[in-house]
């Protein structure tokens, strides 16, 4: 998978350089010369017609809404860079960049944890392992809706199981859903519960793949399980944990569900924790400001755009490739 | 940048089709005809509402519409309202609102500003609709420009709950018409000192726009909004957000960080909170809880101005501009707005009917619990509830702005002051 | 394979056992803390109101509430709201099973104009917000009159870009050698396609097929945008529609209703474990 956004990744930069192919002659030798002739068109047509249809189309249409003044049910003025000029403007869009980047940040620290817990569950002989994978799986398959909600019940300050518990043991909990950072934590923590099984499923893939001559020789070399796990172990999991961090990233600026399921739209404290997609929907569909909107979606692309290249730039200096 | 042709053309085409989308069929402005023969009137009409607990009165006033329409098949939409809005406003851009649906009045002029639903003169015009049937603040709600676009379903004011037997055992005497806020103020304080240890705190108002800063703001003299401007920043209008900022400061009602983990009310129907201001739609969930029997209700207390004011709002139902069953869809609305339909409601204890003189249903659902009082608050002492062309807009800004006034982190002054610049900016945009 | 499993386990008996037993304590507390909310919501779907919001929290329900689960039928009618999630997730994954395996092929193995920036657009599309899309899609499945349908609670779906990315680098991995083969035996690209790739390409396909079914059955709000009438709603949004207004929700009905949402995902989950397990990994696998 790191292979293909790689790939993804230089089409990016193609995209952005002028198109490949310049004048009409080059064009039609290379096309004379392509091996493939029109069986390319064919196979990606179907997919190509829906996606342009149902995604790019709306996409391009949000830019360019997003230098309009869009009524609430259609109709819109031209306004130019008027919308990306009040972004600048806009205090709540920093704290909104920042909270979303705390919230991925802590996101990705559900990778290290996910590498030991499936680090363990691939011990040789492991028994129950069956009954631990599902376990770890349930969270992911959660209808968000409800295991919201019961969080929501579980964080609370009076009744909530957590403070309930600190309490007993004579510590005053945090209003944990209610109180500056804490409440960003809070849905940060149901996020990364909900990751950690998918984040192991694909590590234990992973980890499959290591050769076990190497753990082998390593032992014969006097290396013990500590040191096994930091030279092999995850070395050779780095293409895997990549993979990971990128789509981590992109699932994490993507935060609005949990952010408005757990918190609630009135929490005094949203102002504080709200995201950027939260900032978005609430333009969209509570201040009835559609272009302003756009405009933020346009800024989401083009955050997580600006941090995957720069995931892949940086890709060289710590993933090792087994070939 | 380029883009291959394939996807050009399926941009084109997307072009193409969404190009058509408002257009309708249904003549939903024009003269109503209604046939003489209810049984002509045919066809099938959708009725969007939000509220899951209502839908089985909704649906017998469709079974008693069926009596005289037996030909009009009406489905029931349900959507959660966290959702609501944002699916009217999807389908709105698509021309395809369902016929007849659920309205509330920070959305009114939204809609109606951009030919959304069906004006009610000529309902007026063919007898179909009397605006005099209903609390003439309710209509105002409804109305955009002079044309009235919205059949008031159901109303609420504001009162005030108490749990006798907290009162009781704080030695706090049931509050009475001629409480003013600083007799509230000192009750609450009573109870969260007297019983503090309990985990029970005097007065649960959760801040809240329509149960507590509205009715205070309006007792005190201020406005919320005037005419294109916001009455915030006015002495009246800090001086009643204070009093809730000094009730929060020393412990006589919730934090606002409290209220968000658990609401005031909620606490209230656990019997954690003596005194909360609270809306009549809260009636049917007192009668389910455990602490039924010890709750009553009295007048909001006076304002030091001597007055007590309270917001009116309710539900109304409108029709959609581009109903493709114009027809039925007017007979639907038409009924909805009849007596008959009001005492049906009334009678399923769904909700406090708009409808005058038909309320009796819903204070003899709690005999013991004195609810003449937010009947008589709409008829002596209630103001619509405030609206814009965009309410939304501002109502974001109390959202954000209010809770710092009110946890104290901020003085209520610069909050006010604040807020009515916000708000001021947001209202200009509306023109 | 279990019995060789067993007798390598008992053959080596004792140490393993010893030398696991650090594992299991942290794997235990691990599950712990990923089940607990589960356990909590099966406590609060027999739980009264009054027992869910009690002060301190009780472990065990005062009393026992099963009339929650049968209160669902009555709320909302889950038998046509299951066969509409059911219709629509089957529906998904078959159309993108195969459009995202053929374009993913397409973009791994063959030599077109454009593919960089098709690649990127493609990429582009994931990174936007989902929301963004909601009305201009709306209008598109209103035009061609698939409003409160299954067809239109699918259509978006039908498409992805992600599964177009996974499947490509599925068959990227896979040796050039077997096609060069076909090819000289005169097969044509479609023919490659469908009787060697696609055979080979099942762990892939299993991968696809857990993600999207898993997304689609989770979908919340395309599906409640589209879907009008209660029996053309899908169960995601049946459950949304039970939250109630201004507090009057029924908590343990709402739990009830999102444990059997869940269920039949559950059931199919622990059935094919194995399956799924080596199906889910290979999103992975470089």
């Amino acid at each position: 998978m790191s292979e293909t956004i790689e790939r993804a990744g230089s089409g990016m930069q193609a995209a952005q350089a002028p198109a490949p192919g310049g004048g009409g002659a080059t064009r039609l030798a290379r096309k004379r010369h392509s091996p493939d002739g029109w069986w390319p068109a064919l196979f990606i047509l179907p997919l190509a017609a829906g996606i342009g249809l149902f995604y790019l189309w709306p996409l391009l249409q949000s830019v360019y809404y997003s230098f309009t003044e869009w009524g609430v049910f259609g109709g819109s003025t031209w306004t130019g860079v008027e919308n990306y000029v009040r972004l600048m403007q806009d205090p709540d869009v920093l704290r909104a960049i920042v909270n979303t980047l705390v919230y991925t940040g802590i996101l990705l620290v559900g990778i290290p944890i996910a590498v030991v817990f499936a680090a363990l569950l691939n011990r040789p002989g492991l028994r129950f392992a069956m009954i631990y994978r599902t376990c770890f799986f349930l969270p992911y398959i959660a209808m968000p809706t409800a295991i919201s909600m019961v969080w929501r019940i579980i964080y609370n300050n009076d009744y909530g199981v957590i403070n309930s518990t600190l309490r007993v043991v004579g510590i005053e909990g945090p209003a944990w859903i209610s109180t500056e950072w804490f409440s960003l934590v809070a849905v940060a923590i149901v996020g990364l519960w909900m990751s950690i099984g998918f984040n192991m499923i694909i590590l234990s893939a992973g980890l499959k793949g290591i050769p076990p001559e190497l753990y082998e020789a390593s032992a014969i070399d006097g290396a013990g399980k500590g040191r096994q796990f930091r030279s092999i172990t995850v070395p050779l999991l780095t293409p895997s944990i990549f993979f990971l961090s990128v789509m981590t990233f992109i699932a994490g600026f993507q935060l609005f569900d949990m952010l408005y399921a757990l918190l609630g739209p009135t929490n005094p404290v949203m102002p504080k924790t709200q995201s950027l997609v939260f900032l978005f929907y609430d333009a969209a569909f509570g201040a009835n400001e559609k272009g302003y909107a756009s405009a933020i979606g346009v800024l989401i692309l083009l955050i997580i755009g600006l941090f995957t290249l720069v995931q892949f730039r940086l890709q060289r200096r710590w993933v090792h490739y087994a070939d | 940048m380029r883009f291959p042709h394939a996807i050009i053309g399926a941009a084109a085409v997307a072009l193409l089709l969404s190009g058509c989308t408002s257009g309708s069929s249904g003549d939903a402005t024009g003269p109503i005809n209604l046939p003489e023969d209810p049984a002509s009137v045919t066809g099938d009409i959708s009725y969007a509402i939000w509220d899951v607990n209502q839908q089985p009165a909704m649906e017998k006033l469709i079974a008693d519409f069926n009596t005289t329409y037996p030909n009009v098949d009406v489905s029931v939409e349900l959507t959660a309202f966290p959702q609501y809005f944002t699916k009217l406003q999807t389908q709105g851009s698509s021309g395809t609102l369902p016929d007849v649906f659920w309205m509330n009045g920070p959305n009114l002029q939204l809609f109606a500003s951009n030919d959304m639903l069906a004006p009610l003169e000529p309902f007026e015009d063919a007898d179909l609709f009397d605006p005099s049937n209903y609390p003439s603040a309710m209509n105002d709600i409804y109305t955009y420009d002079g044309t009235q676009y919205g059949v008031p379903k159901d109303f609420d004011t504001i009162a005030l709950f108490y749990n006798k037997a907290i009162l009781a055992r704080a030695g706090v005497e049931a509050p009475t018409a001629d409480w003013t806020w600083d007799d509230y103020h000192a009750a609450a304080k009573k109870i969260s000192d007297t019983l503090g240890g309990e985990g029970i705190i005097g007065s649960g108002d959760s801040t809240r726009n329509q149960e507590n800063v509205y009715p205070a703001v309006l007792s005190n003299g201020g406005t919320i909004i005037d005419g294109d401007k916001s009455g915030y920043d006015s002495p009246e209008a800090v001086e009643a957000l204070q009093f809730w900022a000094d009730m929060v400061a020393d412990g006589s009602s919730l934090t606002p960080a409290a209220n968000a983990d658990t609401e005031g009310f909620d606490r209230f129907l656990n019997g954690q909170v003596g005194l909360v201001w609270g809306g009549n739609w809260r009636v049917s969930g007192v009668l389910e809880s455990a602490v039924a029997a010890d709750v009553s209700v009295a007048e909001l207390p006076l304002a030091p101005t001597g007055e007590r004011k309270t917001v009116i709002h309710g539900v109304a139902n409108a029709m959609s501009a581009h109903s493709d069953n114009p027809e039925a869809a007017q007979a639907f609305l038409s009924y909805l707005g009849s007596e008959e339909a009001a005492l049906i409601q009334a009678e399923a204890g769904a909700a406090n009917p708009a409808f005058n003189g038909t309320q009796q249903d819903f204070v003899d659902s709690a005999p013991g619990m004195n609810l003449q009082v937010f009947e008589d608050a709409a008829t002596d002492y209630a103001e619509a509830y405030p609206v814009s062309k965009n309410t939304g807009a501002w109502n974001k800004v109390e959202l954000d702005l209010l809770p710092q006034a009110f946890s104290g982190e901020r003085p209520v002054a610069d909050v006010a002051k604040d807020l009515a610049d916000q708000m001021n900016e947001a209202l200009a945009k509306e023109k | 394979m279990p019995i060789n499993n067993m007798q390598t386990r008992n053959a080596r008996g004792g140490s393993i056992a010893g030398h696991n037993r650090g594992a299991h304590v942290v794997l235990i507390i691990g599950s712990l803390l990923m089940i607990f909310p589960f356990l909590w919501q099966v406590k609060m779907s027999i739980s009264t109101e009054a027992d869910i919001m009690s002060i301190p929290p009780t472990l065990w329900p005062s009393s026992f509430e099963w009339n929650n689960f049968a209160e669902v039928f009555t709320r909302v009618p889950f038998l046509s709201q299951f066969w509409v999630s059911l219709a629509v997730t089957v529906l998904r994954t078959l159309a993108q099973l195969i459009l995202c395996s053929m374009a993913g092929y397409a973009f791994a193995r063959m030599h077109f104009r454009f593919k960089g920036i098709l690649l990127a657009v493609l990429l582009s599309i994931l990174m936007v917000p989902t929301q963004v899309y909601l009305i201009p899609q709306y209008q598109i499945v209103q035009s061609v009159g698939l409003l409160d349908t299954i067809a239109g609670i699918a259509a978006p779906g039908l498409f992805s870009a992600f599964g177009t990315f996974l499947m490509m680098q599925f068959f990227k991995a896979m040796p050039a050698e077997l096609e060069q083969a076909a090819r000289l035996d005169g097969c044509n690209s479609w023919q490659i396609f469908t009787r060697v790739m696609m055979p080979l390409a099942k762990p892939g396909l299993i991968s696809l097929a857990i993600i999207t079914v898993l997304a689609s059955w989770n979908d919340l709000l395309w599906p409640l945008v589209v879907a009008s009438s209660p029996d053309n709603m899908p169960l995601s949004v049946g459950l949304a529609t039970l939250q109630g207004y201004q507090g009057s929700v029924d908590t343990g009905v709402l739990m009830a209703a999102s444990l059997m949402a869940m269920a039949p995902i559950l059931i199919v989950f622990v059935a094919l474990q194995r399956r799924v397990v080596e199906g889910i990994a290979f999103a992975g696998l470089k």
